[in-house]
């Protein structure tokens, strides 16, 4: 008989903790994750002030470290306002819609093997990193009803923009991943992870890794791919008429799947959890190549130029595409051979 | 605990369905598909089938309900007025509807699904409804009925890109017409 989890037989899973520590551990990784995400407003800020020559924020607290609090405070304390054009319940909905679904797919990333009764993760699924791609495809219903039920121009042609881009890097970045699931043979994070005790992915997967990049930057909206939120054609495209915590949901929400796209690439292509010292040192490890590639891309954010639409489309489609399938064929034909 | 969750889906699922035909606004009929999956990949998820319920909500939540949201949400957002029908159509309609119906139902009670409507298996076998158990069933038991239909699938593709290709070459002879 399957494992239950709460009761339910919904799915097989290769390793089911007691339900206590289940919620524990549901607990630890939020609370971890949703502190993360300040720090890395404060981060960029930071950063971003460096790249540009400019201190960055520094009056609120020592080094402006208390800025994220301040911000916080700030939208939590506004007005919910909605314009009189927005649709009442898909307007709300939308923030509620996007930050779930990020939360929701948190759930996912490893952190460490299984060590005594717990695993270091939330639930190790066989299907894995579809998991991710269903999530990430539901999330993105909350850019689309945020821009349709605002009732504005900007905020339409945002939503569409985002319509369109994510149709066409999610391709791309399926097949990406799909090198590293051959090679490992299963879709579960926690094997590919396993898998990698040899020689981390990104070497044999090199153009795998490069073309996930580019779409994990498309897919949130990052630039050079804000495209959605093109803040110089569009205000703030989507996001044009939230305020308060609203927005606030949104900007989570985007900092969280910058986490958690750094998070699948850092299981698939970086050894996960692998790294030095002893077992228990597995979810630093992993944090911190999290925030490397996070940071990776502010790095990127400093540094170039957004897009143009039509360059973003032709780049999805006629270059990052093709280089992709032709990734998948090869290694398809090198997996079989060796 | 199960019976709960397959009701809370199955009333999600028809409610969402009659939604798509009842509501007017062509951009909430959509939305109503989409919560349709999403309740349907929850029943998936209760009789253990994992990989489909995952490959439901990315393929068809994901992409195809994507681009049909694209096409009502720029042509679409208008309250159709009620469409008046016939009074010819307002009877063989309905006739048709039923018609349907029969058939399909005599088609999946003359299937081979022998066990509907019996309690099924008591245990279901380890890996039941992973990806790989659905891997080789479609690459050693269903083989070419899986090639087919990913044939079928890329003759599409192809026509539908023949199609619109002729069209805009049309576009060009035109007098005046805007090119491309």
């Amino acid at each position: 008989m399957p494992d239950l989890v709460l009761g339910l037989p919904l799915a097989d899973t290769n390793f089911v903790d007691a339900t206590w520590i289940m919620i524990v551990k549901s607990l630890v990784i939020f609370i971890v994750i949703l502190s993360l995400v300040p720090l890395l407003l404060l981060g960029e800020r930071k950063l971003l002030g460096r790249f540009q020559q400019r201190y960055g924020p520094n009056r609120v607290g020592p080094y402006g470290m208390m800025q994220p609090l301040a911000d916080v405070g700030k939208l939590l304390s506004k007005q919910a306002f909605r314009p009189k054009g927005a649709v009442p319940l898909l307007y709300e909905l939308a923030p509620a819609l996007t930050i779930i679904s990020a939360v929701l797919t948190l759930a996912i990333l490893p952190f460490g093997d299984v060590q005594g009764d717990v695993g270091f993760y939330g639930i190790d699924v066989p299907i894995g990193i579809l998991y991710f791609f269903a999530f990430s495809s539901i999330a993105f219903y909350g850019l689309l009803l945020g821009g349709w039920a605002s009732g504005s121009k900007y905020s339409f042609l945002g939503a569409m923009r985002s319509a369109a881009q994510l149709i066409s890097y999610e391709i791309a970045m399926g097949l990406s991943l799909l090198g590293v699931v051959m090679m490992a043979g299963s879709l579960s994070l926690v094997d590919i992870v396993k898998a990698q005790g040899e020689i981390w992915y990104v070497v044999p997967q090199i153009v795998g890794f490069l073309i996930f990049l580019v779409a994990g930057f498309a897919e949130t909206n990052r630039p050079p791919f804000d495209l959605p939120e093109a803040d110089a054609e569009l205000v703030a495209g989507y996001g044009t008429e939230y305020g308060g915590m609203r927005f606030g949901s949104f900007m989570f929400a985007e900092y969280m799947e910058m986490l958690i796209v750094s998070g699948i690439a850092s299981t698939m292509f970086l050894g996960g959890w692998m790294g030095p010292g002893p077992p228990g040192l597995d979810p630093v490890w992993m944090l911190l190549k999290m925030i490397i590639l996070t940071v990776f891309f502010i790095w990127i954010r400093a540094t170039l130029p957004r897009f143009r639409y039509d360059q973003l489309m032709s780049f999805g489609w006629k270059i990052l595409l093709p280089i992709a399938t032709l990734n998948v064929l090869v290694t398809a034909v090198l997996v079989v051979v060796t | 605990m199960e019976q709960i969750a397959f009701f809370v889906g199955a009333i999600g699922a028809l409610g969402a369905a009659f939604a798509v035909v009842i509501v007017k606004n062509p951009f909430y009929s959509v939305l109503a598909l989409v919560i349709h999956l999403v309740f349907l990949a929850g029943i998936f998820l209760l009789l253990m089938a994992q990989f489909l319920a995952a490959a439901l909500i990315v393929v068809y939540a994901g992409a195809v309900m994507v681009l049909y949201v694209f096409v009502a949400a720029y042509v679409g957002g208008i309250e159709e007025p009620k469409w008046d029908s016939s009074p010819e159509l307002r009877i063989v309609g309905p006739i048709l509807a039923v018609a349907l119906f029969i058939a399909i139902s005599i088609a999946v009670l003359g299937s081979g699904l022998s066990a509907l409507g019996t309690p099924g298996p008591d245990d279901v076998p380890s890996g039941f409804g992973t990806p790989e158990a659905v891997g080789h069933l479609m690459m050693e038991d269903f083989l070419i009925a899986f090639e087919a239909a990913s044939l079928l699938l890329l003759i599409a593709a192809v026509a539908a890109i023949v199609l619109a290709g002729r069209r805009r070459e049309d576009r060009k002879k035109l007098p005046g017409g805007e090119g491309a």
